[in-house]
């Protein structure tokens, strides 16, 4: 049973803020994953927890007792590196055994729970070999079996997928979560990928400027994004965001007008849409501009065009055919926009 | 890197094989020039003809010489006392480090080898037995611990000597009845008598007296206490500090290790001018510390009065450690720089604290990195004349310097050809030491980031 919470943690060096009063409640066997641009506080987040940094202030709890001033060892957490971070001068199984031997565990039931750990991340093949004699997929599933071998109640994974190529990339996510599934261990994970951050989590915590932006579930930040830097970093291509003026439900920007937006809203504002939620029409539309360019994605072409302030994407079927400085008309419907203020960002609700 | 990219034109292959031979040659010739002199009488060793140098015609009529057949026998046992250690040692330590049977046999080994250096030799003093028997001890007890670290580091060094010093005494023993049982069974046959004739003169009277008559075995072990004494101060406080440095972010740490250069620039005589006062004085100047009330009582159970340092190897260890401390510093912060930071944090959440993380796994990794900054540290202490010379009253010298006692207005050819005898017993161990590390030293020579 490992709860944790962070309450008013704060990260200084010198004058620079590298995380902002932090809040967080972590329930147990929750997937918390912590998304976010790189610098912007995220590894420093979990290397707090791991005990690895110092909290300049506030409180860090696991399992409901403060661990600020305990050693990492002491916090019974296991963690996962970027660059692996295995022993090169020992073996596969070695590595995995450091942890049990480190802790004086009882040496006879080593054998049992290192062939546990190896079975889970299918590594049979490769115990006797050195890390520097594998590949760095296998890398990654040592560091993973070194992690749970311990069966440690909270689980942190620094960026674990990042130094894979992207077809690994995608069967190692689905082993790591099945892993979490199996072991319902609570884990923080750390990534800057928001494909990682949708798949894995059963909670997403988004980060900017070493402040949170957003806590919810991945529907919720992806359906209803706090605010503009949320709307702009989440979903593949990222919400189109323009700038106008509304008056009476109706926005108008640069080659912009969209009608019946229900609110009572008036002045300038943000307005934000998803690509894959608005269409291309040959006719007339909501905006009408020209071409800017055309990406075939397969099942689908993202058509690029300027309009209100900024670059719009908008899908169009995968037959669309056009050339760049063509005219067209994309529609994109009220109930599929969201607004945002125009100064501070927040979404405001209708 | 392909092939291709890598192959030189043939006429720079010419070249480069061509000066690399000129090269070795002019290198290896002094040493193998001096090995020859130093075994032949005076009269062939300063001989006009190079030829009569190398033959040594006097020395095999007067004292007799050796055989090819001598030659053959002599070089097969040496390259397989060479040999045995890579095949069998590991397996023989880890034996010996669990079975409790080969632990009692390596202990009654070690105690009958003791048992004739003390009497064979009439090394004086039960302190010597005394410090022996204790490291045997902990050797004993060390072991107990971890099970799977193939014998321990304290286990490989113990029983890489006790390995030295056997095939030593066998050497000593065994080869010089062997060889010339040998030789006169070979001469009965015909034919073969030939090879068992006497070829190249050869006596090791110069290298007798020089080690027992004019004591340089003294010289010997003054070395050895030297050398160990700054190579374990130099590689402790090193790698401590060394690693501190390299894991630290702040400016003292800078400025530590701009400091630490400008004590390398220093040139050693002004090093030895400052420490000489002190030394010398170092009686008056440490009695309060004896008149103190608890821990002068403590201090006088070692010696009722302070000692004067002068002359003893404890501050020539001082100053040659202060000496080359800013160059292991240097270095072996370098070398902990190169293993991935990732590593100490992997193993602090794994349950080390820092100094075990040190221990368990900077350390390992690190190994190469300590063997080449301990051999050039070594070499420090072994070649230094100056520092030696200057603070080391006669009966506790070192051999670089103890040279000089072989040249003086009356020398002798006698006297120049032990010299070389000397001068070639100084190189021998060095050759030895460069052997049995080379792996290591090749490796941490050339290690870059160190991959986990």
């Amino acid at each position: 049973m490992a709860t944790i919470t962070l309450r008013g943690v704060t990260k200084r060096w010198g004058q620079f803020i590298g995380v902002k009063s932090l809040d967080l409640e972590i329930a147990d066997r929750e997937f918390l994953v912590l998304l976010g641009p790189s610098g912007c506080g995220k590894t420093t987040t979990m290397r707090m927890v791991a005990g690895l940094e110092t909290a300049s202030e506030g409180d860090i709890l696991i399992g409901g007792k403060r661990v600020n001033d305990l050693e990492p060892k002491d916090r019974d957490v296991a963690m996962v590196f970027q660059s692996y971070g295995l022993y090169p001068n020992l073996t596969v199984w070695e590595n995995i055994r450091f942890p049990l031997k480190v802790r004086k565990v009882d040496p006879s039931t080593h054998t049992e729970r290192v062939q546990r750990a190896v079975d889970m991340v299918e590594l049979n093949d490769f115990v006797h070999r050195k890390p520097a004699e594998l590949s760095g997929g296998q890398r990654q599933r040592v560091a993973l079996a070194r992690a749970i071998v311990r069966e440690p109640t909270v689980f942190l994974m620094d960026e674990p997928l990042s130094n894979l190529d992207a077809k690994l990339r995608v069967s190692t996510r689905a082993q790591i979560k099945n892993l979490q599934h199996r072991l319902a261990t609570t884990t923080i994970y750390v990534t800057h990928d928001q494909i990682e951050a949708m798949t894995l989590a059963d909670r997403v915590v988004v980060m900017n400027a070493g402040a949170v932006q957003q806590v919810g579930t991945p529907i919720e930040i992806y359906d209803r994004p706090a605010n503009t830097f949320v709307a702009g970093f989440i979903g593949s291509p990222a919400m189109n965001l323009l700038s106008g003026e509304i008056s009476e439900g109706v926005f108008t920007g640069d080659k912009v007008r969209i009608e019946g937006l229900a609110t009572n809203h008036k002045g300038p504002v943000t307005l934000g849409f998803r690509a894959e939620d608005s269409g291309i029409s040959t006719a007339a539309g909501e905006i009408s501009a020209q071409v800017y360019s055309l990406e075939l994605l397969g099942d689908c072409t993202i058509v690029t065009m300027h309009a209100g302030g900024a670059l719009l994407s908008v899908k169009a079927p995968k037959e669309f055919r056009a050339v760049i400085g063509d005219p067209v008309h994309a529609t994109v419907s009220a109930a599929i926009c969201h607004l945002f203020d125009a100064t501070t960002g927040e979404r405001i609700e209708p | 890197m392909s092939d291709t990219t890598m192959r030189q034109p043939f006429g720079l292959r010419i070249a480069s094989v061509s000066f690399l031979i000129f090269w070795s040659f002019l290198a290896l010739f002094p040493l193998l020039w001096i090995f020859t002199m130093s075994f032949k009488l005076p009269l062939d060793a300063f001989s006009e003809s190079a030829l009569d140098v190398i033959t040594g015609p006097i020395t095999r009529e007067r004292r007799g010489g050796i055989s090819i057949l001598d030659i053959c026998i002599a070089g097969a046992i040496f390259y397989a006392i060479l040999k045995v250690p890579g095949l069998f040692g590991r397996r023989a330590v880890r034996f010996f480090a669990r079975k409790r049977a080969g632990l009692a046999v390596l202990g009654v080994a070690y105690a009958a080898w003791l048992y004739v250096l003390v009497t064979g030799f009439g090394v004086t003093g039960p302190s010597v037995l005394g410090a022996l028997f204790g490291g045997l001890l902990v050797w004993l007890f060390g072991f107990s611990g971890e099970d799977d670290d193939e014998g321990g580091l304290l286990g490989t060094l113990l029983a890489a000597v006790f390995y030295v010093l056997a095939a030593g005494a066998g050497l000593w023993f065994v080869l010089p009845p062997l060889l010339s049982a040998v030789d006169s069974a070979a001469l009965q046959i015909p034919l073969v008598d030939y090879l068992a004739h006497p070829l190249i003169g050869a006596t090791t009277e110069h290298y007798m007296s020089v080690w027992f008559d004019r004591g340089f075995y003294r010289n010997f072990l003054n070395t050895m206490l030297v050398t160990a004494g700054v190579t374990t101060v130099s590689l402790t406080v090193g790698t401590l500090a060394g690693y501190g440095l390299a894991r630290s972010t702040s400016t003292v740490a800078f400025w530590l290790l701009i400091l630490a250069l400008v004590f390398r620039a220093l040139p050693h005589s002004v090093l030895v001018t400052g420490y000489l006062p002190p030394f010398i004085a170092s009686r008056d100047i440490l009695q309060p510390l004896w008149d103190a009330p608890i821990i002068g009582s403590f201090l006088g159970l070692f010696t009722a009065t302070p000692p004067t340092l002068y002359g003893q190897p404890v501050a020539v260890i001082a100053v040659l450690v202060s000496i080359n401390q800013p160059f292991t510093i240097w270095m072996l912060r370098s070398f902990f720089q190169s293993i991935p930071k990732e590593l100490d944090e992997a193993a602090r959440v794994d349950g080390c604290s820092d100094m075990e993380a040190f221990r368990r796994v900077i350390m390992p990794v690190m190994w190469p990195g300590v063997v080449t900054t301990g051999l050039f540290s070594f070499l420090l202490a072994y070649n230094d004349y100056l520092i030696c010379s200057l603070l080391l009253n006669s009966q506790n010298q070192t051999m670089v310097p103890s040279i000089t006692q072989f040249f003086n207005s009356e020398t002798t050819t006698t006297d120049q050809v032990q010299a070389v005898a000397a001068a070639v017993s100084i190189t021998a161990p060095l050759f030895l030491l460069v052997m049995a590390f080379q792996k290591q030293i090749v490796s941490g020579l050339t290690a870059g980031a160190v991959k986990g």
